[in-house]
Order: C-alpha cells, then structure tokens, then sequence
C-alpha cells in the first residue's frame, strides 16, 4: 500500500511507517514563531524554568504581523522580541525589512524545501505545502517544542484533490480556492491534509500554489499540500539543492476521500461577512458600494498577485471614495514589483503600499476599517472586526476583482475591464 | 486515575460554541484558567443553572461539532473543574487539543450517541476502554478510546504539569534522538 505525502514526511521523521489517528510525536525541522507571540513563548519558557531552547537552530523568528511600529508599544515590543533572539542565540531571525511574510520569504530562500515538516505558531503555516512541505500550526504548545523538541499530533488523514485544466481569464486561484472551500463539508476537511495533485498541478505558479494551500484552514483543515518536484521548484523560480526530494502522493495510498477540481470550469467569486466560507457568485454581489480596498496577505501577496491587480489599475485610477493598499509578500516580492513598474502603476492610480509581511489582514494595524465601512480585499479572513471597526463589512476575492472594485468604487466582476483592454 | 465516570447525562445538542454557549468570552479575553472559577460558569450560555447541579462524575454529552469556534481552553477547563467527563459525536481539531490539555477526559468520536442517552439517564463511561453504559436504558456501547499517550497527559493533569513532567525527565540521548532526523 502506498503512502499520502503526509504520511511520507512523518514516517521519515519517526523513522518508521505511521498509520493515520495514531498519536506520534514528531521532531520539527524547523519551528517558525512571530513577532506577535515570541514573547509569550519566552514567558511561558521562563514560568517552566527553562533557560536554553532545545534546538536554537531550528527556530525562525521573524516580524511580519507589526513591521512598522506606529506605536511605543509596538517599539518595546520589537525591542523585547531582539532581546530574545540574542538570549536564546536564534540565528534564523528575520526583522524589519529583512525577510516579509514567515509564511512565504522562508520558501523563497530555500529555508523551506520539499518533504520538510514544519511547526509554527500560526494557523497559515500551512502556505509551505506550496513548495511540498508539511506546515502544521500549534498554538499553546509551540512553547511545549520549543522546550523539549516535541509535541503530540494525531497523523491526520489525507483528502486527495485532483486538479485539472486552465483558469479562464479573468478567474484566478482565488476563486478557485473559495469556491472549494465552500463546497467541502466541514466534517471532511477537518483534521484532513488537502493534497493537491494531478495533470493541473504542476503547471501552477508559486502564487497559484500559496492560495490553494492558505484557504483550506478556514474550514478547519490541518494542512494542504501541493505535489512539487525539483522542475517545478525551477519553474516557480525557487531555489533549489541537489539533495531535494520528489514529493508525490503514491496512487495506491489510503485517501479519506478523492476530489477532483476542474480549475476551467470556475467563475469570479466573494466571501461575504462573516464567514471566509459564505461564498457567492461575484454578480450577485456586484454593485455592493466600498470604501476600502487591499491586496496583499498570506493567502495572496507573491508577485503573481500584484502582476494580476496591476493589470486593471494600469493607466486608471481608483474611484475617488476608495482608499487601496498593497502588501508585497516579502522584500524580494517589492523589489521585483519595483523592477517591474507595477508599483508605479500601483502609486500612480492612488493606491498605498505598505511595508512586505501581513499588512491590514493582521487586525488592521495599518488601514484599517473605520465604522461601518465596507472593503473587499484578498484577507484570509472576513470575521467582525479583523479589520478595525466590528460593524464594518469585509468581502474577500481574488485580486482581479478587488482591483476592479477599486476602481469602480462598487463590487466588480474584473471581466468588465479585460474585455475593454481588448478592444483596439 | 479512576477512568470510570459513573453519574447522571447531561445531553445537549450540534454545534455547541467555545465562546457564548459553553464559557463567557470574557474569561478568555481576561486569560482565566482557574478550573476553581471556571467551574461556575460551564454551559452558563445555554443553561445557566447547569454548573449548579451538576455532580461530579456526572458526563456531559454532545452531538457533532462540540467547542466550535475560536479554540479558547477556558470553557474546557471549566468541565474538567465540576469534576464531569465529556463524551461528544465530534469535536474541532482545536478543542480537541485544548480538552486533553485541560486533563479532561473524553470520548472524541461517538457517532449518533446523542440517541443513546437523555439528560437524567444514570450513565457509566470508562474512559479508558471506551465503554459507555446507560443503566436507565440497560444498554451498553462501546466506542474508540483517545491513545495511551494522551490519556497519560490527561492523568497528570494536562498541558502545564506533562510539559513539567517531560523536562524533568529529558535524558541527553533524546537531544541526540531530535537532532538525528533534521535535514535543515
């Protein structure tokens, strides 16, 4: 019988074959934690008594959730999260402007490679199965690692979703993504790896793979994880080491249930408030008036994503009740929008862009949602005040359609724009 | 540890919230873990004289989706602190964690054992076999227990005292062990 890839990278990291809803517990090889929590695990290591970490060198710190300290507690908090890393002698660690988002500069660098198996504090570790690595989030018990070099998981069982054909123009992984998660049934994701694979797979970008791995979680999935050998590392642009494995799901292996998703077969869609899962056919939404608009988070902020808002704000400009930002994913996402011209085209259609990381989607410490505003962004999430004010309302789309709203000042369906960029 | 939990059934419904129905927000928002206070306070959202009649070895049981919500621990804490077990049709992967970090024990998967039983049945759950027994009824079922090494962190009362409990016994060839299957 053959194996899921979850089940291939625990088995390695045990040192024998493990059988799904067996309690294991496996030794990370990397442990990421940010700004927002570092200090709370130095706390609780310190009410343990426990001076050292137990493997420094595992440990990624980095600063994405607050990058640009707009307050003194903000300062103090980046000051105490640098007396940390230099206590605990942290050498993977990551601040202002250095690294981005943790959840995308550590692929980028070649930190997280294929057939890894991850722990972090923060449910969208899981973004890493982009590159055929196993993200599992902890909360609590991050400092449990941290202090003895595991914790207990349950080997989760593993949905098989078999991807086929083209996006049409105009639809975007993001559709894609929503739509699945709207339609998989709580009870089946939950626990559940996704693992993507299939003739539609290897084609995806790197974006393209990030979303699909970052929207299962709202669902209550454990991971997603997209097939990934050393070709489509090159073709992602992502470094690459000859000691990298192919990471495949075997045909024969014990799949709690199969899917396939025809990424042909989709339309623009949005999340209403309150739920990332209440998702709607863009037209029935269209017309809705905003006041807000971002791109940017760890569900959509590679350079896939900024191309794609780009390619609507080019030569226009935002509806002038509109307010925009723009996160790039990290430093190396920024300076490729630079060498591109799309920040140009970013500034000048009037919208901000802010320092690489989480930007607004981390509780709108910076352009955040006013009483009774209303925004469509490409967020993880749409609760009640994830962005600021708890009666604002939150749509979440692709960045297609979030740009196109920007402009018109009112939910769009992007189509609108490239059918008149087509004609002479 | 007596994993056998012999009292009368407290039977609710689906989709019971961590936050509202189970425990106020405001004790997690105030990060209150002690079971002391927390006992007061279970159900208080559905059923506010329910921790006052409870008993324990009473067993609190619930259809699917048990804790859903945002996984705050408190409202577990709280079960663990009136003394009771907890025996659901399922529960969230993140209330799943913060039960058995609460030391509480449960029985996580029990498909349709909402029609089993009825508040005020006289109810016997061994924990550590997963037997589950409605002497009203005079039925008896069986259902999958949590794993041993779970059940050991519930019997030494949670996360706080097993993560204690494994500093204390770390030996330095398990540094050895940890490092073996790095490939960073």
């Amino acid at each position: 019988m053959g194996q899921t890839i979850a089940e291939k990278i625990l088995s390695r990291v045990v040192g024998r074959r493990v059988k799904v809803g067996e309690i294991i517990f496996p030794a990370p090889d990397l442990v990421t934690v940010h700004d927002w929590y570092i200090r709370e695990c130095a706390r609780a290591l310190a009410d343990f008594g426990v001076e050292k970490i137990r493997d420094p060198q595992k440990l990624l710190v980095c600063t994405d959730h607050e990058p640009v300290a707009t307050s003194e507690r903000a300062s103090e908090r980046q000051k105490t999260v640098r007396d940390i890393v230099g206590q605990f002698g942290i050498k993977l660690f990551f601040d202002v402007g250095r690294g981005g988002h943790g959840h995308m500069f550590p692929m980028e660098m070649g930190i997280v490679r294929p057939g890894m198996f991850v722990l972090g504090y923060d449910t969208h570790v899981t973004n890493y199965g982009a590159v055929g690595c196993l993200g599992i989030a902890l909360v609590t018990e991050i400092t449990e690692v941290l202090a003895c070099g595991s914790a207990w998981i349950r080997v989760p069982p593993t949905v098989r979703v078999n991807v086929s054909g083209r996006l049409k123009r105009g639809v975007s992984m993001r559709d894609v993504a929503q739509r699945m998660i709207s339609d998989i049934s709580p009870e089946v994701a939950d626990y559940a790896v996704l693992e993507f694979g299939g003739e539609g797979s290897s084609g995806l970008s790197f974006g393209e793979r990030v979303t699909l791995c970052n929207t299962p979680v709202e669902i209550g999935a454990k991971s997603a994880v997209v097939e990934c050998d050393v070709k489509d590392l090159a073709a992602m642009g992502l470094p690459s080491r000859t000691d990298d494995v192919d990471m495949k799901g075997d045909g024969d292996g014990e799949y709690s249930k199969i899917l396939g998703i025809d990424l042909g077969s989709h339309e623009p869609q949005v999340a209403v408030p309150p739920r990332p899962d209440l998702v709607v056919n863009v037209s029935e939404v269209a017309g809705t008036r905003i006041d807000h608009a971002f791109v940017g988070s760890c569900a959509n902020c590679s350079i896939d994503d900024l191309r794609a808002a780009a390619s609507i704000l080019r030569g226009r400009r935002l509806h002038s009740r509109v307010r925009m930002f723009v996160t790039p994913g990290t430093q190396k996402i920024a300076a490729q929008a630079a060498t591109e011209g799309l920040i140009a085209t970013f500034v000048e259609a009037g919208a901000i862009l802010t320092a690489p990381g989480c930007g607004p989607c981390a509780a709108g410490y910076v352009g955040n949602l006013g009483p009774g505003e209303t925004s469509i962004n490409t967020g993880t999430r749409n609760d009640p005040g994830r962005l600021g004010a708890r009666n604002a309302s939150i749509y979440l789309a692709s960045p297609l359609t979030v740009a196109a709203s920007a402009v018109k000042g009112a939910i769009t369906d992007a189509r609108e724009f490239l059918s008149q960029d087509l004609e002479p | 540890m007596n994993w056998v939990y012999s009292g009368k059934c407290w039977k609710f419904g689906d989709n019971i919230a961590v936050d509202g129905d189970l425990m106020k927000l405001e004790f997690a928002l105030t990060r209150e873990t002690r079971p002391e206070v927390l006992r007061r306070h279970v159900m208080g959202g559905v059923d506010p004289s329910f921790a006052g009649q409870v008993l324990p070895g009473d067993v609190l049981v619930a259809g699917k989706r048990f804790a859903q919500g945002n996984p705050h621990i408190q409202g577990l804490i709280g079960i663990t602190g009136l003394g009771m077990g907890l025996v659901v049709e399922s529960i969230p992967r993140g209330s799943f964690r913060n039960a058995i970090n609460a030391g509480l024990p449960l029985l996580p998967h029990c498909p349709d054992v909402t029609v089993l039983c009825e508040t005020g049945d006289r109810i016997e759950v061994d924990f550590r076999i997963g037997s589950f027994r409605n002497a009203t009824r005079g039925e008896l079922h069986s259902f999958e227990p949590l794993d041993s090494s779970l059940l050991r962190i519930i019997e030494i009362g949670g996360w706080r005292a097993n993560v204690t409990s494994r500093l204390a016994s770390l030996v330095p060839q398990e540094l050895t062990i940890s490092s073996k299957n790095s490939t960073v």
